[in-house]
Parts: C-alpha cells; structure tokens; sequence
C-alpha cells in the first residue's frame, strides 16, 4: 500500500522537477511535499522531532514511526530538525520524499555508544562492565598494532607485547581465567575471529569495547568466557572526507645485558676449571691481556625503523555510508636480519536500499610478510668473546679444539646470514548482513561471513662447514597452512515502548565452524644454495599434513528493559553447543542477569552539588569455555603416525598412546560484579569503579594419568577437574582538571587490582610445568596462585669449611665453600626435593597507567605511563649467563663472585659442572617484575584552519612521538614485559599460555622515537 | 511483507534441525580405537610394542648412560646443566625427581601396555595361525623385556597383564619382585615356543624377536636370579646349535651402521636414519649414540655432544694386545679415525667411545644416523655359558667358551684358575666385550646380590652407594598420580 502512495509521489515530483527546470514554468506557484524518517545513530526512530522550513513557519513533528511530511512552496527549501538532547540539524534535501536523517545526541560521555554485541547501546544504558577505548587513544601514533595500543586503555586488560616484529601481544581480561587458554575473544565487527591482532590496521579502527562481566559476554557465552573485545571498524561519516596519515620512526633496544669482555672471561674460565680441578687454558695465563675481544650482543642488535602510511576515503548520504581505506607497515627488526611487512585494506559499507533494508559489508584484508635468519638470542649471549666474528680467511669463526675452554656455540651472527626463514600470511574477513525492519519495532537481521587465512612459510639452511658443528647439506622446509572459519548469525530483534517501559528483546541463532588443513615438507641437497625451490632438492626428508575442524552453534536470547530511564535490567541466556564434546556433554546453557539503578534520577535522592549522575551495576552470570587444547578429547583414538622398521624394511604401526575423555564437558565461569558510574563536578569528572568475583567451575585442566597405566602421562585430555577463583577492583577516573581559556588538561587514570587463586586441581595433584635449564619451574596447585614458581630457598654462601660441616648435607662429597647453602625447609638434615616451596608468581596485583593530555591553543601534548606492580619474575637467561658452570660467556655480575671467605655472599664461586648444584631452581633466579614505564610521549601541532583551508585541506596535525621513553624498574634482565615463550625452549610440547612470567632468550622490546602527520582533506 | 517474515521463520527451524550433523567432527588423522582389525592392522599393533626400544627413554640413551653409573666413564657434555641426573644417579644421590627415573619409567611402561594390547586383540582375530604365533611371540618377548628392565632398575612394580580399561580404575600398586621375576620366565617360555628362529626369518623380516632371543633372555633372567644355572648352560648349548659360530664373525660388524643384524646378533633395536620425524620425539628413526658420543668440538661425526667419556680406570683395565681395545675406545695416539687424528683435548679425561661413531662423512647430519643397536649378541651367550659352568663348579669346561671370546680379541687363552679366579676374570671379560653396550651395571647389581656392586663402586670412591640407592626412586610424578604406589627404601 505505502509502496503505491510513494510511486506515486515520485511520478508526480518527478513530474514537478521537469517542469520546473524550465525557467517560464516557474511563473506558476507550484507546492512541494517533503517526507521522511527521523531516526538516531542506532536507527531508532525519534518520535516528536520538530520539523520546519527554515525562514517560514510550516513545520510539524514525526510521529510515532518517526516519519514527517511537510508542505512548502519554496522550491529548494531548507528543513531544520530540532530535538531535545540532539543537535539541531539543518539540510538541504536533493530529493524530497524517503529522506531519512539522523540526530546526534548531544556529545556527553553518557551518550557514547558502546558496542555490545548483537547491537550497540548507550554507555548510560549499560548494566555490565564494558570498557572502551575510542581511535583517539589508538590512532595517531607509531604502533604496529591495536594490541598495542589498549595496553592500559581499560581497567581489567592486561596486554603484554612481544617485542618481535609480526608478533601478537598477549591479551587477558580480568586476570588468569583458567590454566588453560584464557585469552579473550576477539570480535571484529560482529565477525568472533582468531585473525590476529596485528593483521589490523591501527587507522581503520574506530573503537575498542571490552566486556568484562558475565551479563557482558553473555551474549558471546560460548566463547565469551575469558572476555571479549570488541572492534569496530570505521564507518563513512556524515562528511565525505579523504585522510593520509603516516608515521616514521627509528627503534633501538632498550637495554642490552652486560657481558664480559675477553679478558673477563678468561680469567672466570680459569677459576671455573681450577675449581673444579680441572686443567685451565695455558692460552689465558695472563687475562688482562686478552683485551676486548667480542662483544656478540652488539654485533646482532642494530638500530631499526618502522613506518606506515595508511590512505582513506570516507562519505555517506542519506542512505549510506561508506569507507575504503589502504595501508601499508615496514618495519625491520632491531635484531639484524629480521623485517615485518604488512598491507591492509578495508572496505566498510552501508546502504538503505529501502527504508525497511538495510544492506552492509566489512572486509579486512591484510597481508603480511615476515622474513628473519637463524638468530638465537641465548646464542649470542652464551658466545665466547675471545672468539672473533670471522676467521682471518674471512669465513665465519666457530670454536675448535678444546670445548671445555672454547665452548661449543655456533656461530650467532654467521646464521642470521645463512639460516632465513620467510612467512608469507594472507587474512580475508568478509561478512555482509542484510537487516529487513519487518513492521514497527521488529526487525530481523541475517549476516554470514567468512575469516579466511592462509599462510606459507619457507625456510633455507645453508650447507656451511661450522665449527665445531658443520651443515653438510642444505636443508629446505616449506609449509603451507589454511584455516576458514564461516560464521552464519540469523538474529530478531523487537523494539517497543509501553508507557514509561522500553523494552528490546532479541532471539536468534549462531553457527560458526572451521576447518584448517596444512602440509609441509623437507628436502636436502641442492647444488646450488640460491636454487632451492622444493624440486631441486636430491633427497626428500618429510612429508607431513593434517586436517582438523571445529562447530559451534548457539541459540541466544535477550531482554533490555528500561523503566523510566531509572531501572535498568538485561538478562540473556544461550544454549551452546560444540563439537569437542560429546553425547550429552555437547551442550551447555549460560544465562546471565544484570541490573542497574540511575540513583539520581530518583526525585527522593539528595544529590550533593558536586555529583552530576550515578548509576549502580550489578550482575551475576555463567559464561562457557570450551577452547581446550585438543580439539577431539573425547574419542579414543590408535595413533598411525609413526613407523618402525626391520633390516631397513619400514613397517606401520598402530599405538594406543593418549587416555581418552569421552566425558569431557564445558568450563564455566561464573561471575559476579557490582559497579558505579559517576560523574561528578559538572562533567569534568568522571569514574567508574568494579568490583568482581569470578569462579571457574569444571575447569579444563590436563588429566593427571600415572605412568604406570602406560599411556602418556604428558600428551594427556583435559578433564573437567578444576576449580580456579579471581577477584578484582577496577578504577576508571577520567577528569577535566583545567579548563580555561585556549588551555586544557586532562587526565584518565586506570587501576587494577586482581588475584586469582587454584581452588582444585585433578586429586588435588600438583602439576610441574617449564623446564629451565633441567629443572622444572612452574607449579600449578590447590591454594596458590596460578603459574606460581617452585623452588628451593637460598640462604647465601658458605664461607668456611665448618659451615658446610655444619649445615643439613646438600651433596655429599661435593658442597663445598663458595657455594650457595639452601633452606632446609623441613629441618630433615638433608636438602632435598622435600625443601622446596613457592617462590613467587608471575600474576601482577596491580595494573595501572596514568595519561595525561594537554592543550594549548594549536599545540597538544600526551605523556602515557603504563605499568605493574606485585609479580615476580623468573630470569631464566640468568641460569645461563651467571651459572659459571660450563664454557659459555657470562654477565659482568659474576665479576662479584665468591673466591675467597667473605669475598661475596651472595654469586658463588665459578665451579665446572657445578657439583654442588648452585644453578638449581630457587629465589637465585627470581626476581621483582614490578615496573613503571613512560609508555607513549607525544607532542602534536594543528596548522591553523585559517592557514590550510586554502588549500582544501580541512586539517592537518603534526606530530613527533616516543614510544618506550623510560621504564623505571629493579628488573636486571632486558626487558620486564616478558611475552610469549617459544615452547620448545621450556620443554613443552603443547599449547602455550604465554603468561608463564618465564625470561628465556625472550626478544627484549624497543624504543621508538618517530614523527608523523594526519591530514584530512 | 508477511510472506517474508514467515520465509524466514522458515528458514531458521530448517536450519535449527538440520544442524544435528553439524557438530559432530572426528579426527581425520586418527583411527577409533573399536574398529575392526584385519591381518595387516594387527601386525601394526605389534610393531607398535616394539616402538619404545627406539626410544631415549631406553636403548637410544638412558640405558647406554648406566655405563657412567656402573664407573666405565662419566658424562662429560658441555659441562653445564648437560646429564646432571646423570651425574647424580652415578654418585648415588638420586632424588625421586631425577630425570633418569622417570625417563626409563616413561619408556617401559607404554611397551607393557602396547603388548597386552597385542595379547588381548590378536588371539580373537581372523588372521592366519602362523603370523598370530608370531606376534604373539613377539608380544610375548616384548612385555617380558620391558618388565626385566624395570625390576632390575625399580624392584617391585605393578604387574599389569590387561590393557587398562579408561575411566575405570586407573591406579595400581606395586606386586613383589618374585612375582614379576616368575611372569617374566613365564613369558620368556611362551615366547620360546611361539617364535621362530632367526634364519627363518626372510630378510624383511629380520629383527624381529627370535626363539634365540628370548632363550638369551632366558639366561640372563636365571643369571640374575642367581640360580638354575644348568638351564643357563643348556640354553646356552641350544643357542650354539642353531648355527652360531663366534669365529665367523667380525667384532666392529656390530656396530657398523651399514650392517644390520649381522650373523652375530641375536636382536636388535632396528633404526632407519630417517630424519622425517623429530629427532627428540618418540617417532624418531634415528640412533641418538653417534651424536652423543662423538668427541666435543673434534667433527668426527655429527652432532659431537662429547659424552660417556671412558675414565683411566676403564682405560688401564684392558690387557695388552686386546684388538677390541682399539675399536672401542680413542686415546692419544690410537689409529685415526677416518682421516682424523684424535686429539686427548677433546676430552676432560682425555678419552672418548669409539665403538658406535659414525663418520661424518658416511652420516652427514646429527639426525640421521642408521645404526642399529646390539641388545643381545652371541658372545655374551658364551660368556654365560662360561659364568653358569663356573657357578656349578665346572670350572674347567668354563674354559672353552671364554676362549673363544678371548681368541677374537686377539687374547691368549685362559686355562687352570681356581673358581673364584674364574669368577673374576669373566666378570672383566664381560666388561670389556660388552664395553658401553649397557651390560655392565647389570651385571653389577646382580653378582653376588648386589655386594660386588658395592664393592666396586666403593673402590671407585663412590661413598654414598649402598644397597638401596643400587634400586632407582618411583619417579615423583608416579608418585603423586598414583595414591597406591609406595616408594622405594631409602628415598
């Protein structure tokens, strides 16, 4: 029926416009008709918005649809809308009928509209902790990535970088989850995805919301429970714009260890084999002559720079908005031979095509590569320094002869040469929706997409004759991987107003599934080193390959209602269920119910003068985990994948080698959180502070299976037999401190405070993790915090033969003065497994960072500080470079060791082979990690409107940026940001949490100091 | 407009129950464990028991490692952290935490269990009789094997004859030595009838467990237990009848990597050399001793990690004129080793092992080495037959076996010694033949119950050895995962 009244409409306008297009038409006065919609930025219609021509008096207001017709005489008029709350908007319509506008509310913190999923809400709305960081605190600034840059934004989110270029930071969201994978989900415009935070471009984001509680993820239940974050991308703006901005910028290390020089290591290496009674090296009688030698750290760091340059486009119309953007990153290492390249695009669209249909699309492609040599960090610490770089002959030096005095280090600066390894990734999310508003208040929304990543690595190792270990044939590995994950969300939602009740209600469905298939190879010989495709190699080595795949699907369902924009509730609940799990196991139910009170609303309420609005949040809700290590836990399952042989004839064999966990089910976390909003001070202060308790029942923790059974008490399912605790406070406060004139200063200030505790484990077994160095370091276990470290306790040096006579026996025969005397813990009179105890833990108490940003006239100013307080570190580079047990190079602190009594209590003597054990795991290697950090200086300039508009520039700001400026800390190692750990150095075989608190041969982070500039056309 | 909205209605309960298929996803890469089994698939079953001899967990490094415990040489490595469990079993101040302890407990216990698979699935399968003999003979030997490492090394352990069953009771507690000593013999005997001998084998075949193979470990079960030594020599003589003959054979042809399972070799642990797998993971085909062994910084092979460093007491204890000495060990001045000159700075006690390097011109890469790895050889069944003969008091018929073994060697013969000189001179010679080839702390530990063990290591200056510390601790992790198990005394 509308449908006919508006062809007809345009007919006759149209109609209208030809003839009025010609002049000697005009002479007659002919009415036009004006109508549309009047609906805010989430699309709801305004009822009651005024509606006039500007400069006459015909006006009205939109109805209960939002909708408005006017009649005017003017041909080209101007209609002006006027709302309370919103900015008035003037407009000078091309077309005249289905004009659809859209009011702002007036900019106040309150009305900032946060990302919830499924939907997006008014931060005034809100009953859960949602954190939100606008592209303020992203853009602007000469990071490589969004990790990056939420570090500290939002109380309750710990981001840990990795200093290596192409690597993901670490992200958690209140504190540890569980001992299993606790990161966040991350969802990128609706799309839940495992693209890696790196592959976005920090110019393309718009806003970064974070749920934080149950009612908060609830909806995201399934994945939801460690947290989830929610990006959104750019959308076209209400002007058309086209913007460049770039950055470059020059990185170093930070801090390199302080190594010994030649004649420093000379002389420890005679004490240690002296000590030892071992022959010393005739070569070093006199160390002092020796001189410098090497310094191999310096030889593999070298001042590095990055930069970017992103290009966009932005526009919208009545109807529709789009944005495209380009972007490119370079950045070369600061460890010699490594570069990280990366190009992004991203194309974000929307469009009426009818005033019921909505139709949109995100894609985001990036592409990057990351090429790096053989370098091994530890390596280059443990070289000799009496060793030169290259032989006189100009080949790569490496030692020969003796190992006990030379060491046996491959070369570290000959492999980044002859050792490279290239990564090729490209990472397509792709989702459209279609939105069909169905009559008044229904609406129905469907979206699918896909997350697409393939990548490829390649990696030459040249045949080179090392010393003392030679490459005899080169060797070529090259893998392929692809991982496509397909989303399909099929959801309604249902507005509607009862009297002073808002009520929105959404139902609908979720299925996501992927599948990731890879093979890779290996082939060695080949006659020349720079032909190395796969086909000239002469002997094929390997030959591996896999698929594996995933489902989950999820019924949700959500109530928001809204009682005089006083009382607040939402409750969601979600069905989930997962193909990791089994018969009845499969699926899980989450609910969660939130309310929240605006007190100052209440007319009994006695505001104080300086108190603007509080609200008051609380919630309780159970989300579900079932991101466990193995994806098929449940089945019991023969391995096929190995062979043996009989005089060289390779048979199969089939082997029983993992315990299955048929019922294995989901984890829950249940949470609890209570929170205020408060503005105070006429605006210009704002805080919210929480406050949470969260369990994590039927926790996934690997199965204890004892040896004895014959299965692998290692390669172990996980078994629902935990029980973790966190709880936490989280402080917001963002103020206007000065305000006057052409200056301003604001500040926002972020804390956290979280501990977590191991409630239960599998039969309350302890389970040992990381090895270092031969010991293990890691303990999980009922009562202490997660990740703690387990240890003996050091009680300094023996300085006298009597002491050692005297003190519970630690190794018969060997123990001797100027070694380092353990606790006897137990008073058993022997040191032994038994006088261990816990000895710190990585899990920081406190998170904070301060930033404050000052404004005078055209120019700005922001100082970011970052850090953490109350976790310890366990430095296990130390176990190498201060063990002065074998022939590697050691730091300058063992230049204090014990040689004679009272020389030192505390490094002991340089002993070969450490007899007494000194290097066992203990408080030796553990050490403070608390730190604070001048994260981000940045000082900006505006050129003058008045100057540039000229040129049909809108604006242009300029600035110069340091990141990592200083880092005030009692950490002695290089960096206290300990990122991710590769596996294999610490003796796993599995997944990595990377949040171990573990140094060891850790890429240290860098400083930048960059300028840039954005420009907006 | 309402056509749509009930489309779409429509469209969702479809999908809603058609998703019953969707969430359910099995491995590609794995097999069911209740699939049926056809001939081919229960050969792989046996072959899969035979998997954890490969290992480090035993014959690929921690069983040639008890040659430092037993004082034959120490470790050596870098010096560093490198062996220091190593270090602390051979100076007999283990904790229940050392590596070695759980390594060996990780290595035997899988074999067990892929053996009872064996011996529960096979007997109900329809395969032909002659190739369900074998594998049960195969399994047979295996779980025997693997139960005689652990009761030597542990005492007592669980005896566990059925694969456990998932979910039901998982925790076992430890039988008494006897019991496991008397399943062992039980089948060692099964093993016997079941199991071909080797020259029966085709060449394809060649490696698997044999009727000699299980008669030797007969033997050296009887040997440790310190009685039936009639049955000793008469398995001994058996052994000797299918076709053995010492004269025919060459000592290096054992450990030469490019001869396998050779005329003297009653069983073998089988490598390829294949570097496909990880070199440090349990589906590795690769024999791990070159690499070990090679000389530090010396590039004689690959890898050179420089460990099991013969001590000056192993080295002065060998005879002038022994032929073996010149293939097993390198010292100053010994013949180059191909094209190489030994230097004694390559070594802290300035010796090396010689007998399993591999050039590195022959294995170019630490990975892939194919040496296999002689777990029984028919030498060693002479020199029991000479131990039985003598702990009957047939001292003088001892004489001719050890000869033969002392003849190879380019040694003269031994002739007219008392019983108790006797006693001491096959205990050398066992020493010597069976240099680093992981007999000598067995041997130790079972002569005279345990006192010669004592005895000797005491003479080496081991003060802290005594009879419990000669058994290694249940592994801690055992230990926390298992309420039943008990620890061993003195740990």
């Amino acid at each position: 029926m509308k449908q006919k009244v508006r062809n007809c409409l345009l007919g006759i306008l149209c109609l209208f416009g030809i003839l009025l297009s010609f002049p000697d038409l005009r002479a007659q006065e002919v009415k036009t008709t004006v109508s549309g919609t009047v609906v805010d930025v989430s699309g709801n219609s305004l009822v009651g918005v005024t509606v006039y021509i500007k400069g006459s008096d015909t006006g009205t207001t939109t109805n209960e649809y939002g909708a408005f017709s006017l009649q005017t005489k003017s041909p080209e008029p101007t209609l002006v809308f006027s709302y309370i709350g919103y900015e008035t908007k003037e407009i000078k319509p091309t077309s005249f009928s289905s004009i659809r506008i859209v009011l702002n509310e007036i900019n106040n913190k309150l009305s900032e509209i946060v990302v919830i999923g499924y939907g997006t809400m008014k931060k005034k709305d809100l009953t859960g902790s949602v954190g939100s960081v606008g592209s303020k605190d992203i853009g602007d600034k000469p990071l490589t990535s969004v990790g990056e840059a939420l570090q500290g934004k939002a109380p309750g989110l710990q981001v840990i970088n990795a200093g290596e270029p192409g690597k993901d930071v670490t992200l958690k969201i209140r504190g540890l989850g569980t001992i299993n994978n606790s990161n966040p989900l991350i969802v990128i415009d609706g799309f839940p995805t495992d693209l890696g935070l790196n592959s976005i471009n920090t110019a393309d984001i718009e806003s970064v919301d974070i749920l934080k509680d149950a009612s908060a993820t609830a909806i995201y239940g399934a994945r939801g429970a460690n947290g989830v974050v929610m990006i959104t991308t750019k959308t076209g703006k209400e002007k058309s714009e086209f913007s460049y901005s770039g950055n470059y910028g020059i990185q170093n290390v930070v801090k390199l260890p302080d190594m010994l020089d030649a004649s420093g290591y000379a002389a420890l290496s005679n004490d240690m084999m002296i000590n030892a009674g071992k022959p010393a090296n005739p070569e070093w009688q006199d160390p002092a002559s020796l001189g410098k030698g090497t310094d191999w750290m310096d030889a593999l760091f070298e001042q590095s720079y990055l930069q970017s340059h992103t290009v966009s486009f932005s526009g919208s119309n009545n109807k529709s908005h789009h944005y495209l953007s380009l972007g490119i990153l370079d950045q070369k290492g600061v460890v010699r031979k490594t570069n990280y390249q990366r190009y992004t695009f991203q194309s974000n669209n929307d469009s009426y095509i009818k005033d019921w249909l909505k139709v949109s699309s995100n894609i985001t492609f990036s592409t990057d590569n990351k090429t790096k040599g053989g370098h091994n960090i530890l390596d280059a610490m443990k070289a000799i320094p009496t060793q030169p770089i290259k032989n006189e002959d100009g080949s790569w030096s490496g030692p020969t002869d003796n190992p006990y005095w030379y060491g046996s280090v491959r070369n570290p600066i000959g492999v980044t040469e002859l050792y490279k390894s290239v990564t090729n990734g490209y990472n397509l999310l792709a989702n459209g929706s279609v939105e069909i508003s169905l009559f008044k208040g229904l609406k129905f929304k469907t979206m699918g997409g896909v997350d697409a990543k393939f990548w490829y690595t390649e990696s030459f190792n040249q045949k080179y004759n090392w010393n003392p270990d030679p490459v005899l044939k080169s060797e070529k590995y090259q893998s392929s991987d692809r991982s496509l994950t397909y989303l399909w969300d099929n959801y309604f939602t249902y507005d509607t107003t009862i009297g002073k009740s808002r009520i929105n209600i959404m139902a609908g469905t979720s299925a996501q599934n992927n599948e990731h298939k890879y093979f890779n190879g290996k082939k060695t010989g080949f006659l020349y080193d720079d032909v190395n495709q796969l086909e000239n190699g002469e002997e094929i080595v390997s030959l591996k390959g896999n698929t594996e795949d995933w489902a989950i699907f999820s019924l949700i369902g959500r109530v928001n209602y809204n009682y005089a924009d006083k009382y607040l509730l939402t409750a969601t609940v979600r069905r989930d269920g997962s193909s990791r799990f089994t018969g009845d196991n499969k699926w899980g139910t989450f609910p969660s119910f939130s309310a929240a009170w605006r007190i100052t609303e209440e007319p009994w309420f006695k505001k104080p003068a300086f108190l603007d609005y509080m609200k008051i949040r609380l919630g309780y809700g159970v989300t579900g985990n079932q991101n466990v290590g193995g994806l098929y836990s449940f089945a019991s399952l023969y391995k096929t994948s190995s062979v043996y042989s009989f005089n060289n004839n390779v048979v199969p064999s089939l082997a029983i080698v993992k315990m299955p966990n048929p019922s294995i089910h989901w984890e829950e976390v249940e949470q609890t959180n209570l929170g205020f909003d408060i503005n105070m001070f006429k605006q210009r202060v704002n805080l919210t502070f929480d406050a949470y308790l969260k369990y994590t029942n039927e926790m996934l923790v690997p199965m204890s299976v004892p040896v004895s059974t014959g299965y692998s008490d290692y390669d172990v399912p996980d078994i629902n037999a935990g029980r973790m605790i966190n709880k936490g406070l989280e402080l917001s406060v963002s103020s206007t401190n000065i305000k006057r004139g052409d200056f301003e200063w604001n500040s926002v200030f972020n804390l956290t405070y979280n501990r977590n505790r191991i409630l239960e484990l599998n039969n309350d077994t302890p389970m040992y993790l990381n090895q270092v160095s031969n010991s293990y370091v890691t303990i999980q276990s009922v009562g202490h915090q997660a990740n703690s470290f387990y240890g003996y306790v050091t009680d300094g040096i023996f300085q006298t033969e009597e002491e050692v006579a005297n003190h519970a026996v630690q190794i018969e025969g060997a123990t001797s003065v100027g070694d380092i005397k353990f606790k006897d813990l137990n008073n058993d009179g022997v040191i032994d497994t038994d006088d261990r105890t816990y000895i710190g833990n990585p899990n920081p108490d406190f998170i904070f960072s301060l930033s404050n940003t000052l404004r005078y006239k055209n120019f700005d100013m922001d100082i970011y500080l970052y850090g953490v307080a109350g976790n310890e570190i366990y430095n296990g580079n130390r176990t190498i470079t201060e063990g002065m047990s074998s022939a590697v190079n050691q730091s300058k602190a063992t230049l204090n060791r014990w040689t004679s009594e009272g020389s030192s209590n505390k490094m002991p003597r340089a002993v070969y082979e450490d007899p007494s054990n000194n290097n066992r795991a203990s408080d030796r290697w553990i050490e403070d990690g608390s730190f604070l950090r001048v994260r981000n200086v940045t000082i900006g300039y505006t050129i003058p409107g008045r100057i540039i508009n000229k040129a049909g520039i809108d604006s242009f700001r300029i600035y110069a940026s340091c990141e990592n400026l200083l880092t005030l800390t009692n950490y002695s190692g290089l960096d206290p940001e300990i990122a991710e750990i590769d596996p294999q150095l610490i003796g796993l075989n599995q997944r990595v949490d990377g949040l171990y608190g573990i140094d060891f041969n850790v890429y240290p982070v860098v400083r930048t100091i960059s300028i840039g500039c954005k420009i907006i056309f | 407009m309402k056509k749509i909205k009930y489309s779409y209605i429509v469209i969702c309960i479809i999908f809603l129950t058609s998703c019953s298929g969707y969430l359910d996803r099995l491995p590609l890469n794995g097999v069911s464990s209740d699939t049926e089994i056809n001939t081919e698939q229960a050969l792989a079953l046996t072959h899969a028991a035979y998997q954890p001899i490969q290992w480090m967990n035993l014959y690929n490094m921690r069983l040639w490692t008890l040659d430092i415990v037993a004082g034959n040489s120490i470790v050596g490595g870098d010096g560093g952290t490198d062996g220091t469990e190593t270090t602390q079993f051979a100076n007999f101040i283990t904790t229940t935490d050392n590596q070695i302890a759980l390594d060996i407990w990780r290595g035997a216990n899988p074999g067990i269990l892929r053996s009872n698979l064996v011996l529960e699935k096979v007997p109900d399968l329809d395969i032909p009789d002659d190739l369900k003999n074998r594998c049960l003979g195969e399994a047979y030997f295996l779980r025997a094997h693997y139960y005689f490492i652990l009761v030597r090394m542990y005492g007592g352990v669980p005896l566990i004859l059925t694969p456990p069953v998932p979910g039901k009771d998982i925790t076992y507690s430890r039988t008494s030595a006897d019991k496991i000593y008397e399943q062992i013999i039980s089948d060692c005997e099964n093993a016997i009838t079941l199991l071909p001998e080797k020259s029966n084998y085709s060449d394809s075949d060649k490696g698997r467990a044999c009727k000699e193979a299980a008669l030797t470990m007969l033997a050296k079960v009887y040997l440790t237990l310190g009685r039936n030594y009639n049955d000793v020599v008469s398995i001994c003589k058996q052994i000797t009848a299918m076709g053995y003959d010492l004269t025919k054979c060459k000592y290096a042809d054992n450990f030469d990597s490019s001869i396998k399972n050779n005329p003297e070799s009653i069983f073998e642990v089988q490598y390829t050399g294949s570097s496909a797998y990880d070199f440090n993971g349990n589906d590795n085909q690769a024999s791990w001793l070159s690499t070990f062994m090679g000389p530090r910084s010396s590039g004689f092979v690959a890898g050179s990690y420089g460990w099991n460093l013969p001590t000056l007491e192993f080295m002065t204890s060998y005879e002038s004129g022994d032929l073996r000495k010149d293939i097993t060990v390198l010292y100053e001045g010994c013949p180059d080793f191909d094209g190489m000159v030994y230097l004694p700075s390559y070594s802290l006690t300035t010796y090396n092992v010689r007998k399993f390097l591999v050039s590195i011109n022959i294995v170019e890469a630490r990975d892939q080495c194919p040496a296999n790895f002689v777990v029984y050889r028919y030498a060693d069944v002479l020199l029991m037959e000479a131990e039985a003969l003598n702990e009957l008091g047939r001292t003088a018929e001892a004489e001719a076996p050890l000869n033969i073994v002392r003849s190879r060697a380019g040694l003269p013969a031994v002739s007219n010694k008392t019983q108790e000189e006797m006693k001491e001179i096959i205990i050398h010679e066992r020493r010597i033949e069976l240099a680093f080839e992981g007999h000598r702390w067995f041997d130790l530990i079972r002569i005279d119950n345990g006192d010669y063990a004592l005895k000797f290591l005491k003479s080496l200056g081991k003060v802290n050895v005594n009879k419990n510390r000669l058994l290694l601790p249940i592994p801690q992790l055992e230990m926390d995962s298992n309420p039943m198990m008990t620890q061993n005394p003195g740990y």
